[in-house]
């Protein structure tokens, strides 16, 4: 695998090269063992969001599109939506308290 | 770095000239060099570097106003070490004043002048801001806020359909059709406002201040055009910006005529707005403005809202953010709303006035150009909120919340971290 090259918070430095390869070794540094169909869901609505919007979803698009529970998300990405789902998800880091 | 224009340094210098200001001018004068303040803060404590002492930090500021408010700095700078304004000096300035200080303020109760080093920091922000060298995670913030009203970018309809969406969850919990969440309703009690990161990613703590209005028969609403109460032209050092951002939301009060504005659960988003605010739009406000945690106590207090401590069965600690606690005066609030919901409550060690930053204020948990950092200075906190054994720590900040969560994963803590209102919500007792 090329060498993957994160900024400062550990989000890709250039979400092009995005794969699945890469989503399943970030989620591995998250703890996340294996990424199972929900947590693949979740990562589809985030990357289709990103590339026809330029940015993360609201969780609320999140939970609509899987028909995942709010508490759900939380379980799948222990480290939240954010930081968590968008990261492995191969996004730029969300602005804002996140 | 660029070569610095003549016209960025004379903006910037023009701020450390402010003939108004006679505190700066005290402050940039009065360091005895004791070093008290270096064992008070998070980056000095935990990456042992000269370079984090604050009083080294003051130092930089100082350094400049000797050289260009000085005569002596003007002939001969060297005696009195005076350092010009050059990219070395502004990258040292970015480097140490936005991506080592939290603006915690934690060496200022310690300093044995009474040196109010945070000021100075806050200070040299504003000339590295003046220069445009803000930082540009911090700065896309800010302008995101500038441009659309919020920090995160949210559209009016994205927003919209998340608050109905938690209304319809308040309904479903609370069994009554009528439960509402507000939105944009004039003439109402209060104003409620948010962390946008609620909005986006975290609406659990909407649902539980829903619940307590509800609970507490509040008139309260939000507004769906101007909710955010962070402003983050108070960590860039753009007062303009800050000011523009303070006046959006003064504006929105006027215009929905609410008698309150209730900060969210936010350290910097309450500072700049209610002891800040004032200052910007240089003028007073005729509403109250109360925190989260105040208007939860006084339910309490009055008897609006009944809490049962049998509910919550586990250890809880506290995590005083900096702006609410050390430079916010709401110590024992926080303490009577948190031990008015659980029975077990353990301090940390310090606590307080005293307590240590979480590593995330300052702005730092938006600069991911710091992110080692942060983390570095992060395992105070963690070790501090180890030592309680607590299983919950109970904070009123979404930042501080953010990097809790963050320390939470990284050292390993096995914790759950709320909000005031998500764990008053939690030992609610609704009488229908």
């Amino acid at each position: 695998m090329t060498q993957l090259e994160f900024d400062g918070d550990g989000f890709l430095t250039n979400p092009d090269i995005w794969t699945e390869a890469v989503a399943l070794e970030i989620a591995k540094a998250d703890g996340i063992e294996n990424l199972t169909e929900q947590h693949w869901a979740v990562i589809n609505v985030i990357r289709k969001n990103y590339i026809e919007k330029g940015m993360a979803p609201m969780i609320r698009t999140i939970c609509k599109e899987t028909n995942l529970k709010l508490k759900d998300i939380y379980v799948l990405f222990p480290l939240g939506p954010a930081r968590g789902a968008c990261r492995v998800a191969g996004l730029p880091k969300p602005d804002g308290c996140v | 770095m660029k070569k610095l224009t003549k016209e960025q340094i004379d903006k910037a210098l023009k701020i450390l000239r402010m003939p108004e200001d006679s505190k700066l001018v005290t402050h940039l004068n009065a360091c005895v060099h004791c070093g008290l303040c270096a064992t008070s803060c998070v980056y000095f404590l935990t990456m042992k570097e000269d370079k984090y002492v604050p009083a080294r930090k003051v130092e930089l500021v100082a350094s400049l106003y000797r050289r260009y408010c000085t005569l002596t700095g003007k002939i001969i700078p060297k005696l009195i070490n005076a350092r010009e304004l050059d990219e070395k000096m502004a990258e040292e300035m970015i480097d140490l004043l936005y991506g080592a200080c939290t603006i915690c303020g934690r060496c200022v109760k310690h300093c044995s002048i009474g040196v109010d080093i945070a000021y100075v920091v806050k200070v040299g922000r504003q000339m590295l801001a003046a220069m445009d060298l803000v930082p540009p995670s911090l700065q896309s913030i800010v302008d995101a806020a500038l441009n659309t009203g919020n920090n995160m970018g949210i559209t009016t309809e994205e927003f919209t359909d998340t608050i109905q969406w938690m209304e319809e969850e308040l309904i479903d919990e609370m069994q009554d059709e009528n439960a509402r969440i507000p939105l944009d309703e004039k003439n109402k009690n209060i104003l409620y406002t948010l962390n946008p990161r609620e909005p986006k990613f975290f609406p659990l703590s909407i649902s539980a201040m829903a619940k307590i209005f509800y609970a507490a028969k509040e008139s309260w609403t939000l507004s769906t055009s101007m909710y955010d109460v962070t402003n983050y032209g108070y960590y860039s050092g753009n007062n303009e910006h800050a000011a523009i951002i303070a006046k959006k939301l003064y504006d929105e009060v006027k215009k929905l005529n609410a008698n309150t504005l209730v900060l969210g659960e936010c350290g910097h988003g309450s500072r700049s707005t209610r002891w800040e605010g004032p200052n910007y739009l240089s003028t007073e406000y005729d509403f109250t403005t109360l925190t989260v945690v105040e208007i939860i106590n006084d339910y309490i207090r009055s008897g609006r809202i009944k809490l049962d401590k049998t509910i919550i069965n586990e250890k809880v600690t506290i995590h005083d953010p900096c702006n609410l606690v050390r430079n916010g005066g709401l110590l024992n609030e926080i303490r009577f709303a948190v031990k008015s919901a659980v029975a077990d409550v353990v301090e940390m060690d310090p606590y307080g006035n005293d307590n240590f930053c979480c590593g995330g204020g300052g702005g730092q948990l938006a600069m991911s150009e710091y992110n080692e950092r942060r983390l570095n200075i992060g395992a105070i906190k963690a070790e501090q909120i180890r030592k309680t054994k607590a299983t919950i720590v109970v904070t009123p900040c979404h930042n501080c919340i953010d990097q809790l969560t963050q320390l939470n994963h990284h050292y390993k803590l096995n914790i759950k971290i709320k909000s005031i209102a998500e764990i008053v919500a939690d030992a609610l007792v609704v009488e229908n």
